[in-house]
């Protein structure tokens, strides 16, 4: 042990790391009364870490081409020694990780968390949802199977209704008049570097937030409930007294993670394919629409939205509306109550909200 | 068990899984990264005896490598890796010299293989081969 010791010293010596290493981990205090929801961040960290790692591994085989996409993933799935357990990590990862998006999104909903001094921080959040879909969307063509080109077919095609520049965005989105190797191309290089350093940006200006702002207090297990901050000066939230993120947390956020990537290998292992039509593994025909073609399923919703409009750019502006007040809410929900059971018209609005979400994509899904 | 005894039996123990954990995830990732080459055994080559003049020299994959087959002027084959023995570039058939050249670093093989030039250390391995039916089989 002498030697490591000697290197720590070395280098607490120049860089002051133990002074670093207490203030950000056994001297970071949480709220006593914290609960396990605040480690979906945490588990969303670590979802998005091995996206990465399982993307970068796919790279190594996958071939950007459209004659040659499907049967490099299919040399993936089926040739390279363990290629299939990469593959569907990122696939069935990448569904899991909206999962715990949106399990994080509506923990904070409830818990008030949005509200001031947190108004950027839900931003961001919602900049990252939006970036995580985008992603999700791009990453959907790659394999170039028929799902893959006509689901990237239907969603290209609704930017349409958007009046006047609508025809134009379509054909600028897919680098032609139909979806085709262009297409891949484009969508290839937002999946793997656009949209990921977006992601990665907006996860240090998100991080940066919490830590100036401070973990917030759960509106639950305490006397108080309201927000205590007036908006007169700049002011951290610390929780004197409060648990050491190191080591007390830190294994409640293992603890969730552990049971994040326990979902994720039942998946795997028990029902790898759960997430694939049967038109996943059939090449891209351009000639040939599949009948019942159907997107993610947290498209489902939005997909059954322009079903029932007839009107395309209604349906439209309906979900840009809905995106738009979900992004405004901590603008227009000011009040500075945060218990769930003391805002009855949020409780009603936001489980009804919920409820046609559901309703719509499991309307989607029978459609 | 003391206190100690317990904390250290503990931590052996959760050394032992994470060297588990980190062996369940490093295992497939190594598979998936190794060469493939590495992982299939060298099949045979199979080339109409036609195909290769006197005087001439084919060359072809073997083995996940270079391979090189040479009739010399008195009718004779030879079978040889085409792979430069000096620091792995591919040689190159001359001709008019009856020999090889690498181009890399001026090494000379003579058309059995022999160093006859150059920093090359040692000759170009043989591959074994038979002839039947009009038909050369490598390997």
């Amino acid at each position: 042990m002498k030697p490591l010791k000697m290197i720590a010293d070395w280098i607490d010596l120049r860089i002051g790391a133990r002074d670093i290493l207490k203030k950000e981990l056994t001297g970071y205090l949480l709220p006593r009364n914290i609960n396990a929801w605040y480690s979906l961040g945490s588990v969303l960290l670590f979802a998005f870490a091995l996206q990465v790692l399982s993307g970068i591994l796919l790279l190594i085989y996958y071939v950007p081409d459209a004659d040659k996409a499907f049967k490099s993933v299919s040399h993936i799935m089926n040739e390279v020694p363990f290629g299939w357990l990469i593959r569907m990590c990122h696939a069935v990862g990448s569904n899991m990780m909206v999962l715990a998006l949106l399990l994080h999104m509506l923990s904070v909903l409830f818990m008030g968390s949005y509200k001031r001094p947190r108004e950027l921080n839900w931003l961001t959040g919602f900049i990252l949802f939006t970036l995580v879909q985008g992603i999700s969307l791009t990453g959907y063509l790659l394999p170039w199977s028929q799902l893959s080109f006509w689901a990237t077919t239907v969603a290209t095609n609704s930017a349409n209704a958007i009046p006047v520049i609508g025809p134009y965005l379509v054909e600028f989105l897919r680098g032609g008049v139909l979806v085709g190797p262009p297409t891949l191309g484009r969508f290839f290089a937002l999946h793997v570097a656009v949209i990921p350093a977006g992601i990665a940006a907006l996860i240090g200006a998100h991080l940066f937030l919490l830590k100036r702002t401070g973990v917030s207090t759960p509106p639950f297990g305490q006397q108080q409930t309201s927000n205590p901050w007036h908006g007169d000066s700049y002011h951290y939230e610390d929780h004197p007294g409060g648990i050491p993120f190191f080591p007390d947390y830190s294994l409640e956020d293992l603890r969730a993670i552990a049971i994040y990537m326990a979902c994720l290998l039942a998946v795997l292992f028990f029902d790898p394919y759960l997430f694939f039509p049967k038109d996943a593994f059939i090449p891209a025909n351009p000639f040939v629409t599949p009948s019942h073609i159907k997107p993610e399923w947290y498209f489902l919703a939005n997909y059954q939205t322009l079903k029932i409009f007839p009107n395309e750019l209604i349906g439209l502006s309906l979900q840009g509306a809905a995106m738009t007040f979900l992004a405004l809410l901590p603008f227009i929900d000011r009040g500075p109550e945060r218990h769930p059971l003391k805002r009855p018209l949020f409780l009603a609005c936001s489980i009804g909200g919920l409820l046609l979400w559901i309703g719509l994509s499991i309307w989607g899904h029978f459609s | 068990m003391d206190h100690s005894g317990r904390r250290t039996f503990l931590g052996i123990c959760l050394a032992g899984l994470g060297a588990l954990a980190a062996a369940a995830v490093g295992w497939p990732v190594f598979r998936y990264l190794a060469p493939s080459s590495s992982r299939e055994a060298a099949g045979k080559v199979v080339i109409p005896e036609k195909e290769i003049a006197e005087g001439e020299a084919k060359f072809f994959e073997y083995a996940g490598s270079s391979a090189v087959l040479v009739r010399k002027k008195d009718g004779s084959l030879v079978a040889l890796s085409a792979v430069c023995t000096h620091l792995g570039c591919i040689v190159q058939w001359q001709k008019d010299k009856q020999d090889f050249l690498c181009p890399c670093h001026a090494g000379h093989y003579s058309a059995d293989g022999i160093v006859t030039a150059g920093p090359p250390p040692r000759p170009l391995p043989k591959i074994p081969f038979s002839v039947a039916g009009g038909n050369i089989t490598v390997g």
